[in-house]
Order: structure tokens, then sequence, then C-alpha cells
């Protein structure tokens, strides 16, 4: 199949609602805050500036150091969520695939499996 | 007609990348902009694919996207082992090997 | 996406030919086996991973075998993309070879070491089925799955000392501009893609047509990829990352990087240049002169100035690379089934001559503590046979006649003067420059060995673990039989037929 200038063009069509949109929700928001500034007092002050009113106060700066246990499950979950685009495509067609199909996603498991396996039996998945 | 914006869109990209992994000393910006070089290189394969009709690109667009994740997998885990060692991941210091 | 439903009509499972992916499958089950094995076994009965790995490596080479002798004709898997030829089987062959060889120069080193030695050999195995694949791939995407393959475990064993600062600078030079390399290769394949609208190498090599309308596309997509596969095989301007990791990655590795890694991406090179780009030849045989010009002198006027052995075979190896891009510089015209062959007897060769030469540095350190040139003083004194087998493999890679690399260097000229061109001769003579200016390095190794005094007056011998022996056995002796018959590997020469293979 071809994809033609009618399907360009459709297809930029649907973005454009989404442009449309976006310009709407943009304008809506701005004219309420607009409104609203014009109506409310202003008295800034020394608590009422901090990034959490009321909580905890941040300590440090934003670019702060985080555990590298983080690293090593966000590692995890890139690779296991990047595999499923393999699954995906063959999800949507499962029956014309049949069998074979089957059988390969089979392999193709069983070796993401074989990491997950390493994965624990090096001790990763437990919070320490 | 809208390949060639596309097109361009993936040389700008490119080039935004080369420029990255060549004037940048931090390890992790190097990685990133490598990482720019492969989604331009997705955006190409797609806009290929659009305005041929076939399939190949998508195809060759998702082994990209995998591969590069496991790129970037080993690549943060090599800057982590150097920021481990030397607390440091500024490439112009690594010089232990000269000459 | 209504693409990819719209090709619905009619889809029947591809027809496998287990036969010809067994040599793959052994090496996937292997691994797996290798990973499980790591996992559930005790640290003290971890020696039994080394036999593992080198038995499946053995158990590979079975099929390569029978592939062989079963018969003569091609066997084409998935349309065409994955392609099961003589040229593949050879190159296969060297590979699980090479890796077995590996395996046995390695076990001692990784038994001694108190590193991860189930990763070690897994991620050895998983490199060698990349390197598989790579034999046989004819199609964009599996080339790129292929070289990503080989090379991402490559860059986790150059840095695989992780408290070694200079291992770990080994793997982030290694990988970094691996990564790059590949992006940017990865850019020419997305271009050659869209002119050719198709991703298999013989279609692409139908569509380069350079006075068409994307002649500029197409001969930058061409550059872009001959540049990436540059960086792959270390060639002069993109060799930088090559003697920092030679020299920081533990030593079997870099015995393994030298040569395995740099066959495949030569392999990878040659399948390219040859399939897709026959059309294409103005743009990449003068580039490749130029690559290959640079990378034998370059390669050699560093070497002379190293004082650090691991360090000057890493340039020598560099050096090297430029001879087996030699004969590819004409490799377009008239001279393709000789340049093809130079290539692929120039690898068998230079793969058992340079391992070997790792063999002996592995042996030596073990004493020494150090990869010194002038640590190596006096060898022949109190270690003669290695005294004697050092001096062989020199002599191999400065190809001096009754040796292995002798024949490399002749095949490669050879297929210069077939093609009797200007540029030919003048690259010809290029070459034979070099090789003399080889000879000041690999000739100042052997002056140490036999002529100096021993260091600190040290005459302790050494001693070499059995593993070792026999890897040092089997490259002697294929550097010698390799020399002194060599129709062993002329006979590939009939692999030559090769571009009409690929076309399966």
């Amino acid at each position: 199949m071809s994809v033609g200038e009618s399907g360009v063009s459709e297809f930029l069509r649907s973005y454009l609602t989404v442009g449309w949109f976006g310009i709407a929700a943009v304008v809506l928001a701005g004219l309420l805050l607009w409104v609203a500034s014009l109506v409310r007092p202003s008295r800034p002050g020394h608590e009422k500036l901090l990034t959490y009113e009321s909580g905890v106060d941040p300590v440090g700066e934003g670019w702060s150091q985080s555990q590298v246990r983080y690293y090593i499950f966000a590692l995890l979950f890139v690779v296991f969520d990047v595999e499923a685009v393999f699954i995906f495509p063959w999800a949507t067609q499962l029956e014309r695939y049949g069998t074979f199909g089957l059988v390969e996603m089979g392999v193709f498991v069983f070796v993401l499996l074989l990491g997950l396996v390493y994965a624990w039996r090096k001790g990763v998945l437990r919070w320490v | 007609m809208l390949t060639s914006q596309f097109l361009l869109l993936g040389a700008i990209l490119f080039c935004i990348g080369v420029y990255g992994v060549i004037a940048r000393k931090n390890a992790v910006l190097v990685l990133m902009s490598i990482e720019l070089i492969l989604n331009s290189v997705n955006i190409n394969l797609l806009a290929f694919a659009l305005r041929n009709g076939s399939a190949d690109g998508h195809t060759f667009a998702l082994y990209i996207i995998a591969v590069a994740a496991a790129e970037v997998g080993v690549g943060l885990a090599m800057v982590l082992l150097i920021y481990r060692n030397r607390r440091s991941i500024g490439l112009d210091e690594l010089s232990e090997m000269r000459g | 996406m209504s693409l990819v439903a719209s090709s619905a009509a009619a889809w029947t499972a591809p027809v496998i030919d287990y036969h010809a992916l067994a040599p793959e499958i052994v090496l996937a089950v292997g691994l797996s086996v290798v990973l499980l094995v790591d996992l559930f076994t005790a640290e003290r009965n971890k020696w039994l991973l080394s036999v593992l790995t080198g038995f499946t490596l053995l158990g590979a080479t079975l099929p390569v075998l029978t592939l062989a002798i079963h018969d003569d004709s091609v066997r084409s898997l998935f349309e065409g993309r994955y392609v099961v030829d003589e040229f593949s089987l050879v190159m296969k062959g060297l590979f699980l070879l090479a890796g077995y060889v590996i395996v046995l120069l390695s076990s001692a080193y990784v038994e001694e070491g108190d590193y991860w030695r189930g990763e070690y050999w897994f991620l050895l195995l998983t490199s060698l089925l990349g390197m598989v694949m790579m034999s046989s791939s004819r199609d964009l995407v599996s080339v790129f799955v292929a070289l990503e393959f080989l090379s991402i475990p490559a860059y986790m064993l150059a840095a695989w000392r992780k408290r070694d600062l200079r291992s770990n600078e080994a793997g982030v030079k290694y990988f970094l501009l691996g990564v790059f390399a590949s992006a940017v290769m990865l850019y020419g394949m997305s271009l050659l893609y869209g002119v050719a609208n198709s991703t298999l190498l013989v279609d692409i090599g139908e569509s380069i047509d350079l006075d068409g309308d994307f002649a500029a596309v197409q001969a930058l997509a061409v550059v872009f990829v001959v540049v990436g596969f540059a960086f792959k095989v270390s060639a002069v301007p993109f060799h930088t990352w090559a003697p920092d990791t030679y020299e920081g990655a533990p030593t079997p590795v870099t015995a393994f990087l030298s040569v395995a890694s740099k066959a495949a991406g030569f392999i990878a090179l040659v399948v390219v240049l040859l399939t897709a780009f026959p059309a294409g030849r103005d743009v990449w045989q003068p580039f490749v002169w130029v690559l290959s010009a640079l990378t034998m002198t370059i390669g050699n006027v560093f070497a002379l100035r190293q004082t650090n052995l691991v360090r000057m075979i890493a340039y020598s190896s560099v050096s090297q690379g430029g001879f087996v891009l030699m004969p590819l510089a004409v490799a377009g015209g008239a001279a393709g089934d000789a340049a093809l062959r130079a290539v692929v007897v120039y690898l068998v060769v230079y793969a058992a001559t340079n391992l070997g030469m790792f063999g002996v540095i592995l042996a030596v350190s073990r004493k020494t503590r150090s990869s010194d040139i002038a640590s190596l003083g006096g060898l022949f004194s109190y270690a003669p046979a290695l005294g004697v087998l050092l001096t062989i493999f020199l002599a191999s890679l400065a190809g001096i006649p009754p040796l292995g690399g002798w024949i490399g260097k002749f095949a490669a000229f050879q297929a210069l003067l077939t093609d009797a061109t200007p540029w030919a001769y003048v690259l010809a003579v290029i070459g034979a420059v070099n090789s003399v200016i080889a000879f000041g390095y690999y000739g100042n190794v052997m002056r140490e060995v036999w002529m100096r005094p021993v260091p600190h007056g040290d005459n302790t011998p050494i001693v070499t673990p059995s593993s070792l022996q026999i890897a040092l056995g089997i490259t002697a002796v294929a550097t010698l039989v390799l020399g002194i018959l060599p129709g062993v590997v002329l006979h590939f020469g009939d692999i030559a037929n090769l571009v009409g293979a690929f076309g399966g």
C-alpha cells in the first residue's frame, strides 16, 4: 500500500486538531490567570516564596545525587520496557502468526527471563 | 512534500548530535548527543518508510530503539564506574595512557 | 498501524533451515547454559565455566564442518537476508577457532584473578555469536544487529577489571567511539534505505546509480557507512581509541579485540562494499586507498617509538589493518576476486600469528609482571621455547618468507598487481616501504630476546600452564603450516566467487 498525498494531509489534519486543542488550552488558562491577577491582592512573603509553602523545607540544590540503586532499577525497567517494543507488534497480529509466532515469542521471552534470573541471583531485586 | 521536512529535522538533529559528541567533555552529555544521532536516524527511517510505503523502515527503527537502550545501559554503567573510581566524569581527564 | 495490517493477506511461516543455523543455535544454547551454571554453582566449581565455553565453541564448529562438507550450494535464509555460503563458513570457522584459542589463552588468567569469571565467559560467547552472525548477514538490519551484538559485550570486556583505572579508561574510550561510529553508520544506512526502498544489500546494490537523481545522497551514505566500519577496524584517522583500549584492557581481551573483533569489522566492510556498493566504487575506492596508505604508515611510525610491548603490538595491528585494506582499494574493479581472497587469507594468517604473539606475552608477563619491551631481555637464555616462538610470530608479522604472514602479504600485493592501474602500483610501493619499516620494531623486540642481558639477572624459568601451552602449539603450527603449505588457505580462493554467491 502506498501513502499518497491524501494520506499525508489526513495525517496533518489529525495533528491540526491537537494543535487547536493546545492553543485553546493555553489561551483559556492564560485568560483565567490574568483575570485572577486583576482581582487578587499581592502580598509576597518569605514563607510564601518557598518551593513548598507548607511541608518540609527544601535542603541543598536541585542537582543532588540520588542513590545508585535507583540507577539499577531504572536500567532494569528501561531494558524490559523497551523489549516490549517487539512484543506489541506481535500481539496485534497474534492469530495470524499462529504457532510459529508463539514459539518465536517464547524463545524471546525466555532470553529476557534469563536476564531477570541473572538480576535476581545477583541480588539486584532486593531493596536493602 | 512532508518527507523533506522530516529529513531536514533528521539532518539538524544529526548535526547537533555530532557537534555535541565533538564539543562536550562530559561523558553523560556525549551519551545524550549519541542518542540524538540515533533518533535522527529513526526519524529518517520513518519518513522514508512513510514515503516508500514499506514496513522495513519501521522494523529497522524498532531494532534501533532496542539497541539504543542497551547501549545507554552499558554507557551509563561505565560512566558510573569511572565516577566511582575517580569522582569525575570529565572525558578530558581520562589520560592514564599516552603515546 | 495500517501499513502493517495491509500486508496481512498472506503470511506463511518462513521455512527455517536448521542445519544452516546450527552453529548459531549451539552458541546461543551454550551461552545460556554458561550463564545459568555461573549463577547456580559454588565459587570453587567455577573452573567448569571455561571448560563449558571451550566445548560450546568446539560444538559450534562441528556444524560448520558438516555444512562445508555437505554440499557446495549456497543456503539462503529469510529471502536472502541471511546467507550461508563458503565465505561465511570460512569466517565462522575462523571466529570459532580463534575464540577457542582465546579461551585457552585466558583460562589461567581468569582463574588467577578475583574478577567476575562467569561474566567473562558469557560476554566472550555473546560477542562470538555476534561475529558468527555477522559473517552471514546480507541485510542492513542484520548487519547492524550483528555489529552491535559483537560490540556491546566487547565494550564490557574491555572494562572488565572494574577497579583498574586503565581498564575503565579503555572501556569508556572504546565504548564512546564505537557507539558514535555505529550511529554515524546508521545515518548512512537510513539514507541508503530511503533511496533503495529495501534493506537488502543486493537491492541497495541495484539502486545505486551515481549518475542518477540521488547521486549526492548515495555518495554521502556510502562515505558514512565506510567511516563507521573504519572506526571498527581502527583505520587511521579513526584509530585513536585502539592503542589506549589495547593497552588498558586485560591482555586476553586485547588479543580478542585485535583479532576477532577486527576481523568481524573487515568482513562486514567487505560484504557491504562488494554487495551493496559495487556501483559506487568511484566513491569508495579512492577513500579506501587513502585510509589504507595512512593506516599502514601512521601505524608503523607510532609503533617504532613505543617502549611498551602491548602498545607496540596495538600500533602494529593498526598498521596490519592497512595491509588488509590495501586489496580492498582495488576490490571494485577487475581484481575483485583476488582482493577478496587476499582479505580472507590475510585475516586467517593474521589471526593465527597475533593470537600466538599474545600467548607469548601472557606467558612471559606471568613472570615479569611487566609489559615493557625491555622486560623481554634475554628471554631466550632462560626460556628458549618461548624465545623461539616469539621470534617465529614476530617474523610472521613482519612477513618473512617461510611463515604465514608472508602468504598474507603476498596475496595482498598480488591483488594490487592484478588490478594493474597506476594507483594500485603506487599503493603497492607504499605497502612495500611499510613492510620494510616494520622490520625496525619487530627486529628491536627480537634483539631484546636474543642479545640483551636478563634484567636484574633473574633467571628463574617461566612456568606455563598447560592450556597456554596448547594455545601456543596451535597458533605456532598454524603459522608454520600456512607459510609452508600456502595451498591450505589459497584454496579458499575458490570462495572468491563470492560476488555471485552474495546474490543468493
